[in-house]
């Protein structure tokens, strides 16, 4: 297999570096980056490995060449690129006598030529629809979500791959995945679903992720959407090991819950873990226009199996990593390589990261993180595609009177309330009713302020149901978190096109 | 380092949002003026008399408000609803009536901190949520409940005092 990477950039070489200097730089990023220095360092585990290839090739002079050959064919065909930009909070920071904070916002943007070029639609859909028809779904539930599907069915065209699942305490594809050609005869399929018995998503998730591989392909965007209106008992661990195997292979799921009773923290780590998002449904009829436009988003993908790997220095740690857009979502700080998902033609991924920067620095620059984004772009052969970043900063004996870029503040304005919910549920599930209230009655003011009216009084309820029961209502705890949630959304639609 | 001058939550250098709080922290170039939180014994010092005037609030009539330490009276004629607060550049809301020309910020009192609603011939106040709180003849409003104002009440925002008289 031809070698993917620029060993020239990930050494942070220009192409006529001589041996010697390949050894300092190898020397220099090995000082950062060794496992042996990041015990606890998942993303440079990733990253080293790659390193080190490079390193080799460089210092191999038969496989430089045939690099550098490649290297050159490969650029007299045109390939479409993605872009990383990365914004720290501060441009420099001062070296201080306590632990500091820094914020990183990473964006990935489409390549503008790819935009201005073609029009024509390049990726496909690989799609199962994996559909809770417990009990608790019969009636209006179940009814629109049989509309929701017959529209999806009218949304899929040629060269599309559709299957249709359906769970229980059992799970029966109703649809085999396959090309989408007899549409009528599909619908009638789905028209003909009835809802009983219990939720046992396991069965339902590994029938629809079996589905989606019987084509799984690099032309294709794989993915699969789970939706669920209960608990599932016993299986979680499993749901997320499965999970994780689909991710290996590019299969991403989102899960969508609908109603109150069903477990967000659950269905939250699904979508993180394969780069899908999850989201909060809270009335039946929400589902019709909530599915198609999920699916339209598909449709309209630039690169795919898009993967964040962030590699902080040895003194700098990561304490949070969120994605802000194109659907807002926590992601864990203990994957080397973070799934991101699609990266869409019309919409940019940013991802904000928090680091908590080391007591003692000294002055001058210093590099704090190497960001490593790789992906696959549908119109390139070869697809794979990878661009990095070394963010540095100065350190400064004296404050430098700056504030972080808008983009920031916006986002982190927003992810705070965001954190408000969540440390005031930290706070109850730890039996601190004072303090979560008090989070409450704070997170309702703020509300107030940025004209959420509806929601501050939400956050006021929920803090007073606390106060009388140590707990919050279903509704209300779900609410106040993808409702917070949501509102990175809308300030990231604003930002961009 | 910083403290939060809201709420006195501690967060670290470096932090932009009170984590406690969500109040944003010494910006430099501060755009938003948050609400100042007033320690409690100080305005429970601040308390009156109750008083029992009328309720009815006719048709045509007006409320003549006048604010402590403020020689001119405002002349108010409530529509359906009239909210009491403090005007910012960068708030999405702006109050009906603003309150920053007498001294809102210092006195605590919210950006959106009270509405009088007008029902068929009576008035009454309620509390949106605010920092301090709104107390109607040295009670404290508990949010969104909304009470009757009479002829002769003791409004006070924060610890801004203000009279209302029906004419």
């Amino acid at each position: 297999m031809q070698y993917q990477n620029d060993p020239y950039s990930i050494l942070g070489l220009s192409k006529d570096a001589s041996v010697e200097e390949v050894k300092i730089a190898y020397r220099r990023i090995a000082r950062r980056l060794h496992p042996d220095v990041n015990p606890n360092n998942p993303g440079a585990a990733a990253q080293f490995q790659e390193i080190t290839r490079s390193y080799e090739i460089l210092m191999n002079a038969e496989q430089k060449r045939a690099y550098d050959v490649n290297a050159n064919a490969k650029n007299s065909n045109k390939l479409f690129k993605f872009s990383l930009r990365v914004t720290p909070s501060k441009r420099a920071i001062t070296a201080l006598q306590e632990q500091q904070v820094v914020y990183l916002l990473a964006e990935i943007l489409p390549d503008p030529l790819f935009r201005q070029g073609q029009q024509v639609r390049q990726s496909k859909i690989n799609l199962a629809l994996v559909l809770d028809k417990s009990n608790s779904m019969n009636g209006t539930r179940l009814d629109r979500v049989k509309v929701a599907t017959h529209q999806i069915i009218d949304q899929l065209s040629e060269g599309d791959i559709f299957s249709v699942i359906t769970f229980n305490d059992r799970a029966e594809v109703i649809i085999n995945a396959g090309p989408v050609d007899n549409k009528p005869a599909l619908k009638a399929k789905i028209s003909m679903m009835t809802a009983s018995g219990g939720t046992e998503i396991y069965k339902g998730l590994s029938a629809g992720i079996e589905q989606v591989r019987r084509y799984l392909g690099p032309k294709l965007v794989n993915h699969v959407i789970l939706l669920t209106d209960g608990h599932t008992f016993g299986d979680q661990v499993q749901c997320t090991d499965l999970a994780r195997e689909a991710a290996k292979q590019g299969i991403s799921i989102s899960a969508l819950g609908l109603g109150q009773e069903w477990n967000d923290e659950f269905l939250d780590e699904l979508a993180s873990i394969t780069g899908g998002s999850s989201a909060y449904i809270n009335s039946a009829n929400a589902v019709v226009k909530f599915l198609n436009d999920h699916v339209r988003n598909l449709s309209n993908a630039f690169s795919e199996r898009m993967r964040l790997s962030i590699a902080p220095d040895p003194d700098v740690k990561l304490e949070s990593v969120f994605r802000l857009s194109p659907n807002p979502q926590p992601l864990s700080t203990n994957e080397g390589n973070i799934q991101l998902g699609s990266l869409q033609t019309n919409r940019l991924i940013s991802v904000l990261m928090q680091f908590q920067m080391p007591v003692k620095m000294s002055l001058g620059f210093r590099s704090i993180a190497r960001l490593v984004v790789s992906g696959d772009i549908f119109a390139n052969q070869p697809q794979y595609f990878q661009a990095l970043s070394d963010i540095s900063l100065e350190i400064t004996e004296r404050p430098i009177q700056e504030d972080p870029p808008s983009s920031i503040l916006d986002a982190l304005g927003k992810l705070t309330l965001y954190r408000m919910q969540e440390r005031a549920q930290a706070a109850l599930a730890s039996g601190d009713v004072k303090e979560a209230t008090q989070r409450l009655e704070h997170l309702a003011t703020r509300l107030l302020a940025l004209g959420q009216g509806e929601l501050a009084n939400q956050a006021r309820a929920e803090a007073r149901h606390a106060a009388h029961t140590n707990n919050l209502s279903d509704k209300g705890k779900k609410n106040l978190k993808y409702q917070t949630r949501l509102l990175l959304a809308q300030s990231n639609m604003d930002g961009n096109e | 380092m910083i403290q939060c001058p809201y709420c006195g939550g501690r967060n670290r250098e470096g932090i932009v949002f009170c984590e406690e709080c969500g109040q944003v922290l010494g910006l430099h170039t501060q755009s938003v003026l948050p609400t100042r939180q007033i320690d409690p014994s100080i305005t429970e010092s601040l308390s009156a008399k109750a008083t029992w005037g009328t309720a009815r609030f006719g048709q045509d009539a007006s409320i003549i408000l006048h604010i402590r330490d403020v020689t001119d009276p405002i002349v108010l004629r409530p529509s359906e609803q009239l909210t009491l607060g403090r005007s910012d550049i960068n708030s999405t809301q702006k109050p009906d009536l603003d309150l920053t020309p007498y001294g809102a910020l210092d006195k605590g009192v919210s950006r959106l901190h009270a509405a009088i609603h007008r029902t068929e011939d009576t008035l009454t106040v309620v509390d949106l949520g605010s920092s301090n709180g709104t107390h109607l003849n040295g009670q404290r409003l508990t949010p969104d409940q909304p009470r009757i104002l009479r002829d002769g009440d003791e409004l006070r925002l924060g610890k801004l005092v203000a009279h209302i008289y029906f004419k």
